[in-house]
């Protein structure tokens, strides 16, 4: 009985030691994780949608509501003034989710460009979504974009019509998004036209 | 994906051992004789089914809903830790044949990383339950395809002369080497 | 034993993958590149030197019955603890070696090492063997990566290192590569040991053939039934 007790005790105190210093850890370290994320994940694809800015699109991100669900919108402004902005949506692939950053312009709400970010489809065929070729052809580009089969503009990549389908279908997606936040996001970078010029403010996510 | 795509793919294009580096130890371990690879796969396929099962529920009902993705590692191995001793003993009791069969082999499963592989890339691709389960299902049966293949030559090599330097684990290596070129062929079928 | 010897064992006599055969999956899932191996092989070595080193600072008061299940506790937390340090100060690494980081956890290595040394012996002697194997670890797979990687892409460590004009075989770089390279160096293990037999006239000291790993794992989970 002693000994029974002994391992129970033994074992939930070990459990309540490591749970407690891991839970730490996880504080600790969830900023930076966060920010190493968004640098390596996210941060690729936002080169490639907004080529030249003068502020960090990553740093430089805001959070917004909407209808509970939150949005994370990267702002890029070239010589003071908002030039687009870019979000990430995701569209069902062949091998599961495939995430895509949108960036859109902000003077006539065309895509500017699109870059993917988390892509698990076959290489040599699916993955070739990733390619200028394929995903050059969204740039200037009035969402809603369609498969030239379905009459749209968009050749889908041949052997992967599967994938090609999935980023057309998170580009509208993020233009639906990008549609309904356009007001919220005129009106939160609004009064810090020159801020990125200066240096990247703070912002607080979240709120 | 259609459930036979993810079922085909798993068994042949991406095959556990051949192309995803998991299950290497009893790949290599219990891959002398055809009954024991019979044995070990049926063990590992039944583990992989159940560990799915219960790692999936633990991860939508529990780790899911209180935040707590970053303790994935430690919750899974402890699942699976408890449900082998606990088909052990439940085999052992009530199945005794069933138990005859694979008693041996699944002390084996804890420390084997194909279970715990399955069990966190069924997370990782973000398959439901049904999904998840028929690709454990098919990474068993791909792991018992190239446990039972390998087991085939090895048992033909026994009566071959070879260089003493190659005997044993060397030779397997390089026929399994040999066998992965071979599966890549399947490749192009994604 | 000496904790110099300790230290130096892993090195060469029971140098983990090429030896002991332990550790099998990782040594060949990450190694199609030098980096990926040398990275690997240091979360490695951190998991490893802290477990031995707890697991001997505890081994009195762990009851013998739920020795396995503390060691696997002590083990997972430590993985979990290198996957969020990884992901927020290395996280190219992270996403390379993808799940083979908490895969450490099923490592033969880590709860082998465990059973075996750190059981039983002090904190300085735990600590100097798990730095041993992990250190042999580190530079077992290093060394296949760096095969891998310079045959297979014509780079060592992301530089170009082969002549002009040199074709990759990027077979080396994908499963069967590793595989055969593996292999391969397996035997070269084995034609050292009969030399080395050879010479001192003594019976070559056969590789641990078969399944070390399983064996140890094995091993140590029966005991766990039996204790």
């Amino acid at each position: 009985m002693v000994g029974m007790l002994r391992m129970v005790l033994v074992l939930s105190l070990l459990c309540a030691l490591s749970g407690f210093v891991l839970s730490y850890l996880k504080i600790v370290t969830a900023p930076r994780i966060e920010e190493q994320v968004l640098t390596y994940v996210q941060g690729p694809a936002l080169a490639r949608v907004f080529t030249d800015t003068d502020n960090s699109l990553i740093a430089d991100r805001r959070v917004f509501d909407l209808d509970g669900a939150r949005v994370t919108v990267f702002p890029a402004f070239k010589d003071g003034s908002l030039l687009g902005v870019a979000l990430e949506e995701k569209g069902k692939g062949y091998g599961g989710d495939m995430g895509v950053m949108v960036g859109f312009n902000m003077a006539d709400d065309t895509v500017a460009a699109i870059g993917t970010t988390t892509l698990k489809e076959t290489p040599g065929l699916g993955m070739r979504v990733a390619e200028a070729d394929f995903t050059g052809q969204f740039s200037g580009l009035k969402a809603p974009a369609a498969l030239s089969a379905q009459g749209g503009s968009i050749d889908a990549i041949s052997g992967a019509t599967i994938s090609s389908v999935g980023v057309v279908e998170a580009v509208n997606k993020a233009a639906v998004l990008y549609a309904r936040l356009k007001p919220e996001i005129v009106k939160a970078w609004s009064g810090e036209a020159t801020s990125a010029v200066s240096g990247s403010p703070k912002h607080r996510q979240g709120e | 994906m259609d459930i036979f795509a993810i079922f085909v793919s798993a068994i042949f294009v991406n095959n556990i051992v051949l192309a995803q580096y998991l299950g290497n130890c009893p790949y290599l371990g219990c891959s002398k004789e055809k009954s024991v690879a019979l044995g070990m796969g049926g063990a590992v396929i039944f583990v992989t089914l159940l560990a799915t099962l219960f790692t999936w529920l633990m991860q939508k009902f529990v780790l899911d809903p209180y935040g707590l993705g970053y303790l994935q590692t430690i919750i899974f191995i402890v699942v699976i830790a408890a449900l082998v001793q606990f088909v052990e003993m439940f085999l052992k009791k009530a199945v005794p044949p069933l138990y005859a069969a694979l008693g041996i082999f699944l002390p084996l499963i804890t420390t084997n990383c194909a279970v715990m592989g399955v069990a966190i890339l069924v997370q990782r691709e973000g398959y439901d339950l049904l999904e998840g389960l028929v690709w454990g299902l098919a990474y068993g049966l791909g792991f018992t395809l190239a446990l039972l293949l390998m087991a085939g030559i090895r048992e033909r090599l026994d009566t071959c002369r070879l260089p003493k330097v190659m005997a044993g684990t060397p030779i397997a290596l390089i026929m399994a080497g040999l066998m992965s070129l071979a599966f890549m062929g399947f490749k192009g079928m994604g | 034993m000496s904790v110099m010897q300790d230290f130096t064992k892993g090195l060469w006599k029971e140098l983990p993958p090429f030896r002991l055969l332990l550790g099998l999956c990782p040594t060949l899932a990450v190694t199609n590149s030098a980096d990926n191996g040398l990275g690997m092989g240091m979360a490695v070595i951190f998991v490893l030197v802290l477990s031995n080193m707890i697991i001997s600072m505890v081994r009195t008061i762990i009851p013998k019955k739920v020795r396995i299940a503390c060691f696997i506790v002590i083990a997972a937390s430590l993985v979990v603890a290198v996957e969020l340090l990884m992901q927020a100060y290395a996280y190219p690494l992270y996403q390379q070696l993808g799940i083979f980081v908490p895969l450490i956890v099923v490592n033969c290595i880590i709860l082998g090492r465990a059973e075996a040394f750190a059981a039983k012996n002090g904190i300085a002697a735990s600590v100097a063997d798990g730095l041993g194997m992990g250190l042999g670890f580190t530079l077992s797979l290093t060394f296949l990566g760096s095969i891998r990687e310079i045959l297979g892409n014509g780079t060592w460590f992301g530089k170009s290192v082969m002549w002009e004009g040199f074709e990759p075989l990027s077979i080396m770089v994908q499963a069967p590569g590793a595989f055969i390279c593996l292999g391969l160096i397996l035997a070269g293990m084995n034609m050292i040991n009969i030399w080395q037999a050879q010479r001192t006239g003594h019976e070559p000291e056969a590789l641990k053939q078969g399944c070390g790993s399983c064996q140890a794992c094995a091993s140590a989970d029966t005991q766990c039934r039996q204790g």
